[in-house]
């Protein structure tokens, strides 16, 4: 072998596991990246053409004209469907070519020809529902009473990292680094830098969890799926940032490329009244700021990981947590190898 | 080969804080660092250690609440 040679995974498991796994929604950006113009953006392996319609909502295509594959998102939006740029063909938001203006009446017209995605928007995100079959009904999007509930307020934020996502997942199964990585936090200074760990199962996946230390540091972390891949933790909030709840992340990571994943935490807090515009007010003018630090410490550290770092490993028992992820993400691509007939 | 990616430390605000609320950030801080937990605590510990209002009048419960609305929802 030699430098130039470019691993080619033929393994089908593995590539549904590079992509992202099917038939689950993935948030893909922040609401504000598509306004009045189409955008195209790489995700879950694919090229994909977003834009909204004059009501506001969001349609994703492939970013693939179905007639000879110009992109989409270079092109006109005529409400749910898009005039491509380069011969005027027109594609509506599920797929169907509604007008060849070069030869009307042609075969492509009424043809399912291009490749549509379901969207959602929800929790200041867009959601794309990763299938490769349009007429088969999305899950429902379930997330987190942290998101979903009144009693929470939270803020999305929002990043590009240069890393395998399988590592960003890592990191979140990974409790500990935090009193390494983060020993000089705001928030992650306190608890035991030595501690087992057990896994418990929920109703939708497991919680990762430290024996006998809760509410101290960054103790404990959830993965789950009801439609959608999200991971949970809390950390425990100092004094300054006033009465209310732990804070809470609810993050997602979504794959790009083999280079760059997107990665969403949503950071929550259980606050009411006065306390939740007081936390949100001190949030916006120096909170978020902190919190990026703390994130930053993860990026370059996730940056840094060769690419076949997670191949040469001597793992212990902090990490039965990815471990266990690994497995399962690796099983479920198994299944869904298995029952595409691969 | 290096592709343009978003990495941008502020994403809940919509333009740079102003030097009253970052005062008024420090103190609320400081309230709460030395343990009030209440909005009559919050709003006689401001009165005692500024800053004052945005227009220099004394902090009353409504007007904090009011305040706090504006620049945090
Ligand atoms: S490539 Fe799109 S219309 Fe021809
Ligand atoms: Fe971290």
């Amino acid at each position: 072998m030699n430098s130039r040679t470019i691993p080619i995974s033929v393994d089908p498991v593995q590539t549904v596991l590079d992509n992202g796994l099917k038939d689950l929604w993935y948030p893909v950006c922040p609401s504000g990246f598509v306004k009045d113009q189409p955008v195209s953006m790489k995700r879950m392996g694919r090229k994909l053409a977003l834009w909204r319609d004059g009501a506001g909502q969001v349609h994703a295509l492939e970013d693939h004209c179905p007639h000879r594959g110009a992109p989409l998102s270079q092109g006109v939006i005529l409400g749910d469907r898009i005039a491509c740029p380069y011969h005027g063909v027109e594609v509506r938001c599920d797929g169907m070519v509604t007008k060849v203006p070069g030869s009307p009446g042609c075969k492509l017209e009424g043809q399912h020809a291009a490749k549509a995605f379901h969207v959602k928007e929800a929790f200041g995100a867009i959601f794309i529902y990763n299938s490769d079959d349009y007429a088969k009904e999305p899950k429902p999007l379930v997330l987190p009473e942290e998101l979903t509930s009144d009693a929470y307020s939270n803020f999305l934020c929002y990043a590009e990292w240069r890393s395998d996502y399988r590592y960003a997942l890592d990191n979140v199964m990974d409790p500990m680094h935090g009193t390494f990585l983060h020993k000089q936090s705001h928030s992650m200074s306190e608890g035991d830098s030595k501690a087992s760990f057990q896994v418990r199962e929920t109703d939708n996946g497991f919680v990762f969890e430290k024996v006998g230390q809760r509410g101290i540091n960054f103790d404990w972390t959830e993965w789950a799926d009801t439609g959608c891949h999200w991971m949970r933790l809390e950390i425990p909030y100092p004094k300054t940032g006033g009465p209310g709840g732990n804070f809470a992340i609810v993050g997602c990571v979504t794959p790009i490329n083999a280079e760059l994943c997107a990665v969403f935490f949503w950071r929550c807090r259980k606050v009411s009244d006065w306390m939740r515009s007081t936390w949100r007010f001190l949030y916006r003018n120096r909170l978020e700021a902190r919190h990026w630090a703390v994130l930053e410490q993860d990026r370059i550290m996730m940056e840094q990981m060769e690419p076949d770092a997670n191949s040469r490993e001597n793992l212990y028992q902090h990490d039965i947590g990815l471990v266990r992820l690994r497995r399962h993400l690796k099983h479920l691509a198994e299944e869904q190898v298995e029952a595409s007939g691969s | 080969m290096s592709q343009e990616r978003y990495l941008e430390p502020h994403q809940a605000r919509t333009r740079m804080p102003t030097l009253f609320e970052d005062l008024l950030g420090d103190s609320i801080e400081r309230a709460f660092g030395e343990g009030v937990t209440t909005l009559p605590e919050l709003v006689a510990y401001l009165n005692r250690v500024g800053p004052s209002g945005e227009r220099g009048e004394a902090w009353t419960e409504e007007g904090f609440q009011a305040l706090m609305k504006r620049l945090g929802d």
